[in-house]
């Protein structure tokens, strides 16, 4: 092996000589980032690009997050991701960033109902936490996004929300001389375009993980929830309460859509049927994961409930009858019949999901 | 070495065409075979066969209508059915020899993706089957939290620890008596205790033909009706292990059956 180096090193010299080519010596290997397509001999001075990987750690109960082969994480690329998240630098008026509407301290959601965007337009339904979002099978409350890289090209350019066009960001991020560095240092390429763009948010949104928890504690033996805060749990996963169906196992949601009976018909929202075109999905939503619920009020697809003794009420209530309102949904006049001291415990669990960590960003 | 034994070989092959005109070329040599060598003149049970597995649903022998309240039980209630969907498991082929073959470990069906329907099963080793055996719901030994963490049926499919821990077997939903009232049929282990059951069908399948397809079907009505007539109700039976019983042997009894083309 040594020798047949020796012996293409020992050609190239001499064939080299003889045209006399300059410059002699350089970086001859075109995979890495300084090659240099006229130099002849290779002086070890090549610099390869190469990024660290950045391991996500699967938390107890949860299945392996599905990343995108073409998209893998690394530190360079979640760094990158973080900086234009907070960037405002994507919105049409440099007034708007991700986080102006995804606030970290309210799980990523945004405390107001409907979020208002650059140009003063509301929208009609409640900023999406992002909780744990690698593991989604699809966003937006509609799921009208399979991946995240997707849905992070919608609001960028949504009118009622950043409202720029991507040639424009594309233009002033390849003008902000850090930007070219970092996305060549991310992603080892000489334009940016959008589609590294989305890329390097959706990695950053999938260290967004919650797991630490009080909740969590108690699993590990940590610590002991109340009375109060056991007696929710039970209530919850028991037929009682019947939480456990669409916001069960440790990620506290099924990756389904369903009608949990908040309207009936016709629909302001058809929710996944804008999506699908089947009116069997009319009025249903993504279902939310409960981690962090105490901190991402308010709470619905339309943000119509302030507080969560509000939302168990409406399940205990029974809810209102449509043509697609889930079975599980359907004891309509009779509900839960808790007990006051049974809403307040469901209650009192439900905030033990709290993960203080994940909302300070510590 | 290498050299001088591919020159033998080839010396003693040509050596050996020439003496006896006609070679005996090794293969499979079953024409219904998937690897069917036509060049082959004798058979080196290398012969490998498919199948296809079909999942269907009827109520009273009809294909299965979602989202409609045209069904009557046994308890002359009547429901529709929005939801099915269910787990089978251990699904094995048998032999007369007394060797099982499994196809698959667990099948997760929902009506909602008719692809899962299907089962496709490659390069079986033998064309005859005397049996075929599946689990309805998880044993005992699978049925376990966090067993199936990266299938598609997590997170919708799984069984509080607070109620036995694990996985649905089924959840079999829809509406009753009227469109204002639901009902989830839904079974799994409960209590601690195991209510999978296991069906053996004895067959006599020949699958050396192309596309050979097996149809196991469940009779959603025969949940509700024999031996126990079972009433639908906006109940919870998850943690309900006298009703699980019920429609345990329900299950055993007659809501499966098993179609196959006969030779």
């Amino acid at each position: 092996m040594k020798k047949q180096a020796l012996l293409l090193l020992c050609s190239t010299l001499f064939f080299g000589c003889k045209k006399d080519l300059a410059p002699m010596s350089g970086c001859t290997d075109n995979t890495a980032v300084n090659y240099s397509a006229n130099t002849i001999t290779d002086d070890g001075s090549c610099i390869f690009f190469s990024t660290t990987p950045f391991i996500i750690e699967t938390p107890s109960g949860f299945p392996d997050m599905n990343i995108p082969t073409n998209n893998p994480m690394t530190v360079e690329g979640v760094a990158l991701g973080n900086k234009l998240f907070h960037d405002k630098i994507l919105s049409g008026d440099g007034m708007q960033a991700c986080a102006s509407c995804h606030l970290q301290s309210a799980a990523f959601s945004d405390t107001n109902q409907f979020s208002t965007g650059i140009d003063g337009f509301i929208g009609d339904r409640n900023a999406s936490t992002i909780i744990n979002a690698g593991w989604n099978n699809s966003n937006f409350w509609d799921g009208r996004s399979i991946t995240l890289e997707d849905q992070a090209h919608d609001p960028v350019v949504n009118p009622i929300e950043m409202n720029d066009n991507w040639p424009n960001v594309e233009n002033k991020l390849n003008a902000n001389s850090e930007y070219v560095q970092l996305f060549k240092q991310a992603f080892n390429i000489d334009y940016i375009d959008s589609n590294h763009v989305v890329m390097a948010i959706a990695q950053f949104e999938r260290t967004l993980i919650s797991a630490n928890s009080k909740f969590d504690k108690y699993l590990r033996g940590e610590t002991q929830l109340t009375a109060s805060e056991l007696a929710g749990y039970a209530i919850f996963n028991s037929e009682k309460g019947d939480c456990f169906h669409c916001h069960g196992t440790q990620m506290f949601m099924d990756n389904l859509f369903h009608n949990n009976g908040l309207d009936p018909e016709p629909f302001t929202d058809l929710g996944l049927a804008k999506v699908t075109g089947n009116s069997l999905d009319n009025g249903k939503f993504k279902t939310p994961t409960l981690r962090n619920i105490e901190a991402s009020a308010p709470y619905m697809h339309d943000g119509r409930f302030s507080t969560l003794e509000e939302v168990v009420e409406h399940y205990n209530s029974g809810g209102v009858y449509s043509l697609t309102v889930d079975p599980l949904m359907k004891k309509l006049g009779v509900g839960l019949q808790l007990t006051n001291q049974e809403k307040q415990d469901l209650v009192a669990f439900l905030k033990t999901l709290t993960d203080t960590h994940f909302l300070d960003g510590n | 070495m290498k050299r001088i034994f591919v020159i033998f070989t080839t010396i003693s092959l040509v050596f050996t065409a020439c003496e006896k005109e006609e070679e005996i070329i090794e293969g499979c040599t079953d024409t219904g075979a998937v690897n069917y060598n036509t060049n082959a003149t004798n058979d080196n049970g290398s012969c490998k066969y498919n199948l296809s597995l079909n999942f269907t649903h009827t109520v009273d022998g009809n294909a299965l209508e979602t989202d409609q309240m045209i069904y009557s039980n046994a308890a002359s209630q009547n429901y529709s059915v929005q939801t099915l969907r269910y787990l089978l498991s251990d699904i094995t082929l048998h032999s007369a020899n007394g060797n099982s073959t499994l196809l698959d470990e667990v099948h997760f069906i929902t009506i909602s993706d008719p692809s899962t329907f299907n089962l496709d099963i490659q390069d079986l080793n033998s064309p005859n089957y005397t049996a075929i055996s599946f689990t309805m719901g998880l044993d005992s030994l699978k049925n376990i939290t966090d067993n199936y963490l990266n299938e598609s049926f997590f997170p919708s499919f799984s069984w509080p620890d607070f109620m036995g821990g694990g996985y649905h077997y089924m959840q079999l939903e829809g509406d009753y008596t009227t469109a204002f009232q639901g009902y989830a049929t839904h079974t799994g282990g409960t209590d601690g205790i195991d209510f999978s059951f296991t069906k053996n069908f004895p067959i006599s399948l020949n699958i050396a033909n192309a596309n050979t397809t097996v149809t196991i079907n469940m009779e959603i009505n025969n949940w509700y009706s024999n031996p126990n007539i079972i009433n639908l109700t906006t109940d919870g039976i998850m943690d309900n292990a006298n009703k699980q019983a019920l429609l345990q042997a329900n299950g055993i009894a007659d809501v499966f059956s098993v179609f196959y083309p006969i030779n």
